[in-house]
């Protein structure tokens, strides 16, 4: 039997070339004798080499005729959804391309394959500064959706969610997909490592985008600012140790600062909305921080630690 | 040996092809280093393409010949582009060029930017859909000066498990950022090793010298310096609203969820203060399996803060 390889380059060929879709029966008969001639294992055979091409990248378009061929299935390469078209990318830009990569993704054979095809090359060194960027499966689909702006869908804490996803936000680490919940009617951000299963694109919808779907707004900075709930924004006061000073300020700023103690402590304030981050983050300066007001938190504050005795 | 799959064959040779057009005449070695395939792999594959072909087989589909280590092609006709980018490969490109457009003094001359809106023109759209948000303390940029400079500084670190800060003798060679965190990877050179540290938690840095030691060829990959077997480590039950603890740090592993959603986590456990913070701060969601001796450690600790609000009972 011949190569697989060169049954698949012909097809490919044969589809690229022709200017109209072809039935299996003429391709077939265009690669002679490079099918088998019985109709069952024939069919079988092309459907493996469809697969096999979309694998690497391939769509095979699909058309039933009419008139006196209705009912078959006729089959073409658009050579414009083939072909990279010229992006005409300067050797400079394809090198900062390759530094990106090298600096945020080493290793990464997908992203050394995209720089082989625009003309560069994989590997080479990252600066002396790097980022780590998490993969999830899911990205690339989002991405292209929010770019082609269609509609997606997935589960998310055991609930399907509908969405108009506006962007992808990378912070603190962690990719967010912010957008519009149509079933509950409001912007939403969601963790894109937390959404379940598959994401599936509605791709016959194309969204309008809001005018103000500004993403990264979407999170505040502030993690004590962050939490589902809207709740009013109130003033934490904590006192935090003299050895822990430096880093709480380098933290806050110093306009946080409300006093400046003699032994090197420091009174802060601090915006909060989310009670839950809030104690979080006071405990997790253990003794050496401690919150003075409001007074219902720090009580509330004293009964959680009080049930952990 | 056994032959590379067709299809990952196929896939290489559409992207060699377009760039063998585009140059005519190429060494075998150079294609082959290039592309990361072997020598006789590309000779046969190239061979084969050669004898493809369709009725009625007037010219040569793929006009390729080989040598004496040499590619030759002929008149390019059909393959003459690499295939498109697929939805995967775009993401990789344009998150890791937004990424890196975030790192200081990267795409001082804007080439990464212009780079990144032609491929997303490219894929007609406006816009990559992608935003990176990392803010860089101003001491990355100095240790990425001290990196260049090939300097050896001490630093004034405060270590998850010291009471107070130390002072150290530290070589740079990398800074990045994992998880929302900024580290450097230096030689730590009176430990005399590699070391991670982690960069809020350096108080002040002084630079004293040139750097002694070389630098290593690669990085270790994130989370790796938790693998040390030497780091103690602790299983703990972790409700559904604590798996911030898994999805956060490095884990050996984490069990499947019971009916109620817990599983059990296996981690490195740098120093008791640290494993102290945890349970404060996930409180009744989360409790300490093994080792026993470290089940009391949520409530001294919580004792010992409650002592700081005068409220002992």
């Amino acid at each position: 039997m011949a190569d697989r390889v060169e049954r698949l380059t012909n097809l490919l060929a044969l589809l690229l070339e022709t200017r109209r879709p072809l039935t299996l029966h003429e391709i077939a008969s265009e690669l002679e004798s490079q099918y088998p001639d019985a109709g069952q294992a024939r069919r079988a055979a092309f459907e493996r080499d469809k697969a096999a091409l979309r694998e690497i990248g391939v769509e095979i378009s699909t058309e039933t005729f009419g008139g006196d061929r209705a009912g078959e299935m006729g089959y073409r390469i658009e050579r414009s959804s083939f072909e990279l078209p010229d992006l005409g990318l300067t050797d400079a830009e394809v090198r900062a391309l390759q530094v990106a990569l090298a600096a945020t993704r080493p290793d990464s054979a997908i992203g050394e394959e995209a720089l082989l095809k625009l003309g560069g090359v994989g590997g080479g060194v990252g600066g002396p500064i790097r980022m780590h960027l998490p993969e999830l499966p899911a990205l690339p689909i989002l991405r292209s959706a929010v770019a082609q702006r269609h509609p997606v869908t997935f589960r998310y804490s055991g609930n399907v969610r509908k969405v108009e996803p506006w962007g992808l936000l990378l912070r603190d680490g962690f990719w967010y997909v912010v957008g519009f919940d149509q079933d509950r009617g409001a912007r939403r951000t969601f963790r894109v490592d937390r959404c379940e299963g598959e994401v599936a694109v509605d791709s016959a919808i194309v969204f309008e985008p809001p005018a103000d779907g500004d993403v990264g707004a979407a999170l505040p900075t502030n993690p004590l600012l962050l939490g589902d709930e809207v709740a009013a924004e109130r003033e934490a006061v904590v006192h935090i140790a003299a050895r822990r000073a430096w880093l709480v300020e380098r933290e806050i700023g110093s306009e946080r600062i409300l006093v400046r103690h003699d032994d090197g402590s420091i009174t802060t304030g601090l915006p909060f909305t989310n009670e839950d981050a809030l104690r979080s983050w006071v405990l997790g300066f253990l003794d050496d921080a401690e919150l003075l007001e409001p007074v219902d938190v720090r009580d509330r504050l004293i009964e959680w630690l009080r049930a952990a005795v | 040996m056994a032959q590379r799959p067709a299809t990952e064959r196929l896939r290489r040779l559409l992207i060699i092809l377009p760039w063998l057009m585009e140059r005519g005449e190429v060494s075998v070695d150079e294609v082959a280093e290039r592309f990361s395939v072997g020598v006789d792999d590309l000779i046969r594959d190239l061979e084969l393409v050669s004898m493809c072909g369709l009725p009625p087989y007037v010219d040569e589909m793929i006009d390729v010949f080989i040598d004496e280590g040499m590619i030759f092609v002929g008149i390019p006709r059909l393959f003459t582009r690499p295939l498109r980018l697929s939805e995967v490969e775009a993401f990789e490109l344009l998150a890791a060029g937004r990424a890196a457009m975030q790192l200081p003094g990267a795409d001082l001359d804007g080439a990464l930017a212009r780079g990144l809106g032609k491929i997303a023109m490219g894929l007609g759209e406006d816009d990559t859909g992608l935003l990176v948000v990392a803010p860089t303390p101003v001491i990355v940029q100095e240790l990425s000066e001290v990196i260049k400079n090939r300097q050896r500084i001490e630093v004034r670190y405060q270590s998850s498990k010291d009471v107070a800060p130390t002072d150290r003798l530290l070589e740079p060679f990398v800074v990045f950022s994992s998880q929302g965190n900024w580290y450097t990877h230096a030689h730590d050179v009176s430990a005399a090793g590699l070391r991670t540290f982690r960069i809020d938690r350096i108080e002040s840095l002084t630079v004293i010298g040139q750097a002694e030691n070389e630098a290593p060829d690669s990085m270790p990959e994130p989370g790796i310096w938790f693998a040390d077997a030497e780091i103690e480590r602790v299983t703990l039950r972790v409700a559904p609203r604590g798996r911030w603890i898994y999805e956060r740090y490095p884990v050996d592993e984490v069990s499947s969820p019971d009916a109620d959603g817990w599983v059990e986590v296996r981690l490195a456990v740098t120093s008791r203060q640290w494993l102290e913070r945890l349970l404060l701060r996930l409180g009744d969601a989360v409790e300490v399996v093994d080792p026993s001796s470290m089940r009391v450690a949520r409530s001294e600790a919580a004792d010992r803060v409650l002592s700081r609000y005068s409220v002992k009972d």
